[in-house]
Parts: C-alpha cells; sequence; structure tokens
C-alpha cells in the first residue's frame, strides 16, 4: 500500500500548478512539459537527498552513543538496558527528573521503579560505587549531534598532502571515484513510496552495479599511495570485495526472484500485497545479506583491509585532510545504504508491524497508518545499523583475510546458491498470485491451508532452530579443565606436568 | 610472488611499546623476520651504580611502566639479600598483595591491548574500566598510580590504610565475576577462536632452551613459576596454584593457551590477595605507623665489597633477576654493579622467529599474546 504522505506527487502537482501560467505566451511555451518536469525533479531529488544525508549524522550519533554505553568506562556491560534501567546509586530515572517543568517525572517513576527491580545494586559491595556508578549523569545527550559536523568542519582545515613517490593524477582521482559513486547509491534509496529521487525500473541492478564501482577505487587509492601498507590493504580489499559480491548478487537475486521484480518500491509493494516480509519467508537470505553488506562496508569483522593493527589504516593510510574525512563519509553512506536496502528488501520499507491488523481498528487504525512512512523507514534503518552493525562491531573480532575468503567462497556462495533455489521454489509452488491484494491489510498469498503466516511462520520456526542447534554451546568447565592443577598441598617445585 | 621487506615501527599499532620489527613477507605470508630492539635504553643499570640502594627503587618502577611494583619488589630481594636485611612478616603480606594487584592491573592492561590488535576494542575499554580499581587501590598503597615507590629494603613505606582490606575484598570479589564476562564475550566468539587457536605455535623446549619464562611457558605445559618453584616471599604460606596450561598441540602453545593461562593467572593473584589479606599477621584492619617494627626493619645502608646479591622473581612477564654486588667503602653507600634480567628482552626476539610461516594478520594477535613491554626490554 502507498505511504500516506506523496511528497513527490505534491510537489510535482505544485510546480505544474505555476509553471504553465509563467511560460505561457513565451517562446519556451512548446517545452512547458520538459520544464516543469526538470524543475519539480530538481526539488525532489534535492529534497531527498539532503534528507537522507542529514539523517545520516543521525547514525554517526547512534554508533557514538551506543558505543559509549556499550564499553563505557565507568561499566554498562548490559549495554542496552542501562540505557533505561541506570545502576547503582545513581539512576536514570534522576537524570529524567532533573528536566525541566517535572516533564520527565512520569518516565522518571518508572525508571526508578526498574532500576530498583532490576538494576544492579548490590549490597554486598558498596564500597566498589566510584567503578559500578553507572548512570546518564554527566553524559551529553542530544548535544553530542553535532559532533559530528564538528569533526567534520576540523577536516577542512588540515592540510592536504600527497606522498612524494605517489602516482599523483590517481592518488587524486581516486578518492572521487570512491564518493562519487557512493553517493549515487543514495539517489534511488527511496524513504517512502512517496518519497524517493528516482526510480529506475531496474534499480536493484543499478544499486549493485554501483556497489560495484567503489572497489576499483580503492584498488587505485592503495596501489598509487606508494606505500606497503596501502598496497596490501587494497589488494586485501580488492580480494574480499570480489568474493563477497557474488553471494551478495546472489542473495539479491533470490530477492528479485521471491518478489517477482527488480524494483525496490516494487518489492517493498509485493511484500505488502502478497502478506509478509521478505525476513520471515527467507530469514537465510536476510543473514547472507547482512553477512555480505558487512563485508562490503568493511567493517568488523570483515575490516581487514583497514586492519588497523598490522596496518595502520590500510588502503587509506596516506590520505589526510578532507580526502580522508570524504572517504569516510562514504563509507558510513555505504553502511547506511545497507541498511537501507535490508530494510526495504526484508523488512517490508515504510510498512508498519500488523498494519493490516491494528489498521483494521476503527480510531486507533487511522491514527496508526497516520504515521509517515519515512518515519518507519528511517527508524528500521537506524535499528538495523544499531542492531546488526554497531553491536557486531564492538563486540566481535577481526577474521584474518585467508578465513574471509574461506567463508566467503566456500560458505556463503553455496548457501546463497541454495536460497536462490529455495526462493524459486518458495515462488513456484507455495506462492498464490490470486491472494495479493492492495487493500490496507496486504494479501494472503503465503498463507497455507486457510491458516494465516503458516508458511512465513514454518520457515522462520525452522530456520531459527536449524541456528539454535548450530550454536554449538560449549561447556564452561572446559576452560578448568584446559589447566593442570597443582594443589598447595604438595612440595614446591615437585610438579612435574603430563605425570598425572 | 616477489617478496618485500615491510618496516613496522618503531610507532606502529603492533608494537605496543618503541622498537621495529622487520617483516620479509611474499603475498601475505610472513617468510623472514628481524626484531630492532634499544630505541628507548636509557642505562638504568649504569644509572643505579651512582645511587644509593633507597634511591635505586624509583628507577626500577620505571623499568616497566605496566608493572612497576613487581619490578620494585624484584630489586628490593635482590637489595635485602645483599645487604643481609630482615623483612618482617607482615611487610612481606603487604609485598605480596601489592605485587599481585599489579599483576591484576598489568595482566588487564595485557588483555586491554591484546584485544584491539585482534579488533575488538570494547576488550580495551572494559579492561581499563577494570585495571582503575587496582590502580585505586595501588594509589592507596603508594601514593601514585603508576610508578609508586613503595618497597623499601627492610619493609614498605606505609602500612595498609584503615579500610583498605575491605575495600581490596570488594573489589576482588566484583573482578572474580568481571573475569566471567570477559570469558562469556571472548570465549564463546568462534572469531575469537579461530583467531586465536592453531596460531603462533611456540615449542616448550625451545622456548626453554631460548630462556622465555612466565605465562609464555607455562601456557606450554612447563610448570616454572618463580613462585611456586622457589618460594619467596609469603608465597608457601598461602592458598594457590600455578596456572599451566595443558598443551594442546605437539607443536607447543597456541596464541589461544597463552590467552587461557594469563586469565586462569588472574583468577590465582584474585585467589592469593583474598587469602593473604586474612592471613596478614598484625590484623587486616590495624594501621601501623610509618617505620613501625611491624612493617619496617632497619637495614645497613652499605654493603661489604664482594658481598652479592641476586633476586628470582616472578615479575608479570616472566622471571626478572636482579644481581647485585657491593663495593665496599670505596663506593660509599652505592652498589658497585646492578645487572638486570628482563625476561621481554630474551622473548620478544624469540617471537620474532615464532612469525614465520603465519600471516601478516596473525603478526599482531602472536605478538600480543606474549605481553611485550619495551620499558623492561631496553631498559
Amino acid at each position: 500500500m502507498d505511504d500516506a504522505y506523496d511528497l513527490r506527487g505534491l510537489i510535482f502537482s505544485l510546480v505544474e500548478k505555476v509553471i504553465p501560467p509563467i511560460l505561457e505566451g513565451t517562446f519556451l511555451e512548446e517545452s512547458t512539459g520538459q520544464i516543469t518536469f526538470g524543475l519539480a525533479t530538481f526539488a525532489v531529488v534535492n529534497i531527498v537527498f539532503l534528507m537522507l544525508f542529514f539523517s545520516q549524522f543521525a547514525i554517526l550519533w547512534i554508533e557514538r552513543k551506543a558505543v559509549a554505553r556499550m564499553n563505557d568506562r565507568r561499566g554498562a556491560t548490559t549495554a542496552l538496558r542501562s540505557l533505561w534501567v541506570g545502576e547503582n546509586g545513581v539512576t536514570a530515572g534522576e537524570w529524567w527528573n532533573m528536566l525541566p517543568f517535572g516533564l520527565g517525572k512520569p518516565v522518571g517513576a518508572v525508571n526508578k521503579w526498574l532500576n530498583k527491580k532490576f538494576g544492579n545494586r548490590d549490597e554486598k559491595y558498596p564500597t566498589v560505587d566510584r567503578v559500578n556508578n553507572r548512570s546518564w549523569m554527566g553524559y551529553s545527550i542530544f548535544p553530542g549531534f553535532f559532533q559530528n559536523v564538528a569533526d567534520g568542519m576540523k577536516f577542512l582545515l588540515k592540510e592536504h598532502m600527497v606522498p612524494q613517490r605517489a602516482d599523483k593524477l590517481i592518488f587524486e582521482v581516486s578518492p572521487f571515484l570512491i564518493v562519487s559513486s557512493t553517493l549515487l547509491i543514495l539517489g534511488l534509496i527511496p524513504l517512502s513510496s512517496g518519497i524517493y529521487a528516482t526510480n529506475p525500473e531496474l534499480s536493484i541492478l543499478y544499486a549493485i552495479a554501483i556497489f560495484g564501482i567503489a572497489p576499483i577505487g580503492v584498488f587505485f587509492a592503495g596501489w598509487s599511495s606508494n606505500n606497503k601498507y596501502t598496497l596490501i590493504g587494497g589488494i586485501r580489499s580488492a580480494a574480499q570485495l570480489t568474493a563477497y559480491e557474488i553471494p551478495l548478487l546472489l542473495t539479491l537475486l533470490s530477492v528479485a526472484v521471491l518478489s517477482g521484480t527488480f524494483n525496490i518500491v516494487e518489492s517493498v509493494h509485493f511484500q505488502h500485497s502478497a502478506g509478509s516480509w521478505n525476513l520471515f519467508l527467507m530469514p537465510l537470505g536476510a543473514g547472507l545479506f547482512l553477512i555480505t553488506m558487512i563485508a562490503e562496508v568493511e567493517r568488523v569483522p570483515f575490516d581487514m583491509p583497514e586492519a588497523e593493527a598490522e596496518l595502520v589504516e590500510g588502503w587509506w593510510t596516506e590520505y589526510g585532510g578532507m580526502r580522508f574525512g570524504m572517504l569516510f563519509m562514504a563509507e558510513y553512506i555505504r553502511t547506511y545504504a545497507a541498511c537501507f536496502l535490508f530494510t526495504h528488501f526484508f523488512l517490508g520499507g515504510w510498512h508498519l508491524p500488523f498494519q493490516g491488523l491494528i489498521g483494521s481498528i476503527p480510531i486507533i487504525g487511522d491514527l496508526y497508518l497516520l504515521i509517515p512512512g519515512a518515519i518507519v523507514v528511517l527508524i528500521k534503518a537506524w535499528l538495523v545499523f544499531l542492531l546488526v552493525f554497531v553491536w557486531a562491531r564492538f563486540s566481535l573480532a577481526r577474521i584474518r583475510t585467508d578465513q574471509i575468503l574461506e567463508f566467503g567462497w566456500r560458505i556463503l556462495l553455496p548457501l546463497a546458491v541454495f536460497q536462490l533455489i529455495l526462493s524459486a521454489i518458495y515462488r513456484l509452488y507455495l506462492f498464490d498470485p490470486s491472494a495479493m491484494s492492495d487493500s490496507t491489510f496486504g494479501g494472503t498469498s503465503w498463507d497455507a491451508f486457510g491458516i494465516l503466516f503458516l508458511i512465513p511462520a514454518i520457515t522462520t520456526a525452522i530456520w531459527l532452530g536449524i541456528f539454535f542447534l548450530m550454536l554449538n554451546d560449549e561447556d564452561k568447565s572446559g576452560n578448568t579443565e584446559r589447566m593442570f592443577h597443582v594443589y598447595t598441598d604438595k612440595a614446591a617445585g615437585t610438579y612435574v606436568p603430563g605425570q598425572e | 610472488m616477489a617478496q618485500m621487506w615491510i618496516t613496522m615501527g618503531p610507532q606502529h599499532p603492533m608494537t605496543h611499546g618503541l622498537w621495529t620489527l622487520r617483516v620479509k613477507v611474499d603475498g601475505e605470508t610472513v617468510v623472514d623476520t628481524d626484531a630492532e630492539l634499544g630505541y628507548i635504553h636509557r642505562g638504568v643499570e649504569k644509572i643505579c651504580e651512582a645511587r644509593d640502594f633507597t634511591q635505586i627503587t624509583p628507577y626500577c618502577d620505571r623499568l616497566c611502566y605496566v608493572s612497576a611494583m613487581t619490578w620494585a619488589n624484584s630489586y628490593i630481594y635482590a637489595a635485602e639479600d645483599l645487604l643481609e636485611a630482615e623483612v618482617p612478616e607482615r611487610a612481606e603480606y603487604i609485598r605480596l598483595i601489592a605485587a599481585e594487584l599489579q599483576r591484576l592491573a598489568s595482566h588487564l592492561m595485557w588483555l586491554g591491548a591484546f584485544g584491539p590488535d585482534i579488533g575488538n576494542l570494547t576488550l580495551m575499554t572494559w579492561c581499563m574500566r577494570d585495571r582503575e580499581m587496582f590502580l585505586d587501590l595501588l594509589q592507596e598503597l603508594g601514593g601514585s598510580r603508576m610508578h609508586y615507590n613503595y618497597p623499601r629494603v627492610g619493609g614498605v613505606k606505609r602500612d595498609i590504610p584503615i579500610g583498605f582490606a575491605d575495600r581490596m575484598i570488594a573489589k576482588v570479589k566484583l573482578f572474580e565475576r568481571r573475569i566471567d564476562e570477559y570469558e562469556m564475550m571472548l570465549d564463546e566468539s568462534t572469531i575469537w577462536l579461530v583467531r586465536l587457536q592453531g596460531v603462533g605455535y611456540a615449542n616448550a623446549e625451545e622456548m626453554v632452551a631460548a630462556g622465555v619464562s612466565g605465562p609464555n611457558v607455562r601456557a606450554a605445559g612447563v610448570n616454572y613459576d618463580v613462585r611456586w618453584a622457589h618460594p619467596y616471599s609469603v608465597y608457601d604460606e598461602i592458598d594457590w596454584e600455578p596456572s599451566v596450561e595443558k598443551p594442546t598441540s605437539v607443536k607447543g602453545a597456541d596464541c589461544y593457551d597463552r590467552y587461557r593461562v594469563r586469565m586462569e593467572e588472574m583468577r590465582q593473584s584474585c585467589r592469593m590477595v583474598l587469602d593473604a589479606i586474612e592471613k596478614i599477621p598484625g590484623g587486616k584492619n590495624s594501621n601501623y605507623s610509618k617505620g613501625d617494627e611491624m612493617i619496617f626493619k632497619k637495614a645497613p645502608l652499605r654493603a661489604p665489597e664482594g658481598a652479592t646479591g641476586f633476586s628470582n622473581y616472578e615479575c608479570t612477564r616472566g622471571a626478572s633477576q636482579f644481581y647485585i654486588k657491593g663495593g665496599g667503602e670505596g663506593r660509599g653507600k652505592s652498589p658497585y654493579r646492578l645487572s638486570i634480567r628482563s625476561p621481554m628482552f630474551i622473548t620478544i626476539p624469540f617471537v620474532a622467529k615464532t612469525m614465520i610461516g603465519y600471516k601478516v594478520a596473525d603478526i599482531p594477535a602472536i605478538m600480543g599474546s606474549f605481553d611485550p613491554c619495551i620499558g623492561e626490554t631496553d631498559r
């Protein structure tokens, strides 16, 4: 179903009302249609692009704040919970109580209760308050938002240096190759069915084609810097991106097979009309997409091309000033684009959860459907970024290059082929085209035996089961079994390993 | 494929200090290495020849900026051997507690540096957070967070303050739970395991032949802990056991073994301080004034000519040894010669050779797992 807010339609109708009377009688009258279209498109593209670009600050801010909680020097090992609960002594509730006019009192009271109930207050260790003091006190929450702007401004003031023996032309050109191709991705990401800059017929193919340009720039950058670290980083990057491009393409192909279209907007529409988000029909595909996307944007655990432990900063070691700033920005834009693509392909884009069920309730439903699609998309994308990209980055280690390649070629590629076959089977044998519906409720194409949501539920249950079986939680006592135990009742120095 | 030399250092994230590792790579594979040390040689041994025995302690603190207390203790035992000083038992217990707290702080520093080597930044911030607890405790003893100048020939500078015992017990018990938290994050992560297991094998015989000591050899199954084999201080009176890893491969210890052995050693240090604070003579909640007989006994200031002192001490990175020769009246209150045996000076060139055959990405993992500290290496 279309989003209630059609920004594109609004601007087009506005321009169509304003422009023709102006042009009437002039020599441009014949090309009124083209001029109208051009102006309206220009306006829409700029608005959408700026929306996407500035909302990108939000993910930098999200990463900063989430990470500050996750690896907080003062605590917060239970990062997400402590955001709301606060711990030991000073609580998050007190922060809410500090808001003017008692605005935060209700939240503060809830937080206080939560803290009392689940907080980490441990009466046994009252003296360790200093290290255990977990609170929002002293943290800047919203003021930190513009830190990223300040960082960007700082880069503008830095000197632009080119290494003496670098290949100067390629060295200067390659950041622009990377940045410009990355910005092009933003151009085709819809924020909702009414807010998008461009919507080519084959936008999925277009997105992937553009994603494939940047690796060339990366390789050029690594080679032209004339530095051994950047050279290794560039080659690692080329190998990694090539290896992960193929499973990514196959995963997207399986999305296209399932939804029967190569268009992003259409594929979102399909998920609604057919009655289930793709996530529940192809959990394997969603996992593959996320893994390959993390590898494509070179974040931990796949950040070998810029492994700072041995390669200093990888292929961009020699870039400084705004060149570095732009490369950094490009990396985040790619990450952001990956979050959007995941939202659209697997999380139903701008469709609210249980839109059909809640939307059918008389008044509440109408209000529910008034939530703008763009906000839904943004929140979904931010959640994907927070729960997948940020969380993985700050809880996992880095995989070695050969392990990355082995994982890509030997595991992801066969799984992607398997997912493609599964998608074809789903589309051919489990899909009921006659049950597609464009109403608020969505269709029932994936229901079986007259039971709602049966096929998505079974698929998800099977994959979750496989996932939990493969978790293979090792017995923790293995750690103590690994050690020799030498007890103090023996005379010192008499123990020889291997005798017991 | 063409081979090339890469110079990693002296300023490089992998080095954990100031030294140079030259690596010859064939693609991603390391084919040859060359360690260059000596960037921060300060001539501590020569400086000490012109200082009296109390003045030497701060210099020995500065030998290793991560583990100052153990190095100062190590020197003090050699000086006491030379001057034939008596040490009150309470002072020995306090020294033991201080050294084990320092060992905890040092191992946390190692783990915190090892995490970013593998790519896990959270580990660093968590370890820095917990290290803070032990630095606070050491600050209560020595008055400083890094270089304490705490032990004295014949005792310690001052007694444990009132309330120190409670604070220490609380923090150590909290930390014991935090170790479990670390293991939850690391040992259950397949990525952490595949990065460490089967990487950086170091054979026990080769390590012993080269002179590597400490947790690095215990990871290969060699039960050589100086505290256990030649107990000094009161290590034979308290309840603990050395952490020795069962070798899982005939090739020796891999990075994971070395990681495990240090985690276990942290547990043992916790056990040790908790036991020692209960057994301390004079009571854990009493505070004796500076220079009291319970914590300090006067020692002679001048060493006779020809007398020698020697200490073999388990520092956090291996066995550190001090050899001091007294100079008689001709040297006044200064020693004739002071010689330091640093475990890392022996280990680092050995590690450089173990890297051969592994990937470039394994270099930080292997180097980090041996816990290099350049302050004591170059001294």
